[in-house]
């Protein structure tokens, strides 16, 4: 499972891409490419224990 | 001892990071991410005083690739393009160790490749742990495929973790090593930790000088005064100058290289690489 956070987009804020790129909708912002593995959970990385962004999202959201 | 080669006037190896694995296009729209972008920004930095090129691969949207294809694709790209010192990066947080070795499979075998000399933190919860088995499994491989380790040395525990492995001979003089300087784990970008570093750094080792973000120029400097090598590029920095971005990967080198002649070190042309480097 992917972060719920995570969009592919190609335009946001200032930025246009050829190809659409991992964005984060809590922080409206590009990803960089190592936080996109977070986000997709790859290898063991994953979003709910290893992304600040996400653990942050959540504690507000539960509030 | 360094500054006896600076005085000597020993050529400087520059190497440029193109690419990384931690940012890409959104830090700033010129970092390179395809392999045709990659090999033509090689291009643009050997005519600017590249002799090295440090290399890490992408997925087509820019994210993070470790396999042997991916590599491959690249590497070729980059080698058709130039007659570069090729370094393939072994660097990965998070990925797991057998990917690791991916970058070293490729054919041929590329000519040096880093090697992370251990622990260092990313984010609040990430650390990119280079066990010493990962260590001592990547060197044996780049031992048995003649590939020319650039040990990555991002804090002073680093150059201990180097020395334990020249006193067991896993690697073969002469040394080279990376020395890093910037925020989180790695080494505090203080003159005075320069200095200790170098000071430091195991017998018959020479040493690269890497600066992140603000302290890539002046570190760069250090480096060529104490007789050192230098790393530059948008890897490591995305700025130019203070609030304004770079323009290419060649645009930080030129500067590095013009730093070099200015301070009387000539800057050192592939084959000059190849000798000072005994590759």
């Amino acid at each position: 499972m992917t972060c719920p956070l995570l969009e592919y987009r190609r335009d946001g804020g200032d930025h246009s891409f050829e190809t659409a790129r991992a964005y984060c909708t809590a922080t409206e912002t590009f990803v960089e490419p190592m936080r996109a593995d977070i986000c997709n959970d790859r290898y063991d990385l994953h979003h709910a224990e290893d992304c600040e962004i996400y653990e942050s999202h959540a504690s507000e959201a539960s509030e | 001892m360094s500054y006896e080669r600076y005085l000597d006037g020993d050529p400087v190896i520059i190497t440029a990071a193109l690419t990384g694995g931690v940012h890409g296009k959104e830090a700033n729209p010129n970092v390179p991410e395809t392999p045709a972008e990659i090999a033509a920004a090689a291009q643009a930095c050997e005519a600017a005083g590249a002799s090295v090129v440090h290399l890490h691969a992408r997925r087509p949207n820019g994210e993070r690739a470790f396999s042997r294809e991916r590599f491959q694709e690249l590497t070729t790209a980059v080698r058709d393009a130039t007659d570069l010192v090729i370094q393939h990066s072994t660097g990965g947080t998070g990925a797991p160790d057998d990917l690791r070795h991916e970058p070293l499979r490729t054919d041929p075998a590329p000519d040096m490749a880093s090697l992370d000399m251990g622990p260092l933190n990313r984010y609040d919860h990430l650390t990119s742990e280079n066990t010493r088995a990962l260590v001592g499994s990547l060197a044996a491989e780049m031992r048995e495929r003649g590939i020319k380790p650039e040990m990555e040395l991002f804090n002073s525990g680093h150059i201990t973790e180097a020395r334990r492995l020249v006193e067991q001979d896993v690697l073969e003089p002469p040394y080279y090593g990376t020395l890093i300087f910037g925020g989180g784990t790695l080494t505090r970008p203080t003159p005075g930790n320069f200095l200790a570093s170098i000071h430091d750094l195991p017998d018959e080792t020479l040493f690269n000088t890497l600066g992140f973000g603000p302290h890539q120029l002046p570190f760069a400097a250090m480096g060529i005064v104490f007789g050192g090598h230098v790393r530059v590029g948008l890897e490591d920095n995305v700025y130019l100058r203070r609030g304004e971005k770079a323009e290419s990967n060649a645009q930080l080198v030129e500067r590095a290289a013009t730093l070099a002649e200015t301070l009387e070190r000539p800057v050192a042309t592939p084959d000059e690489a190849r000798e000072i480097l005994g590759l």
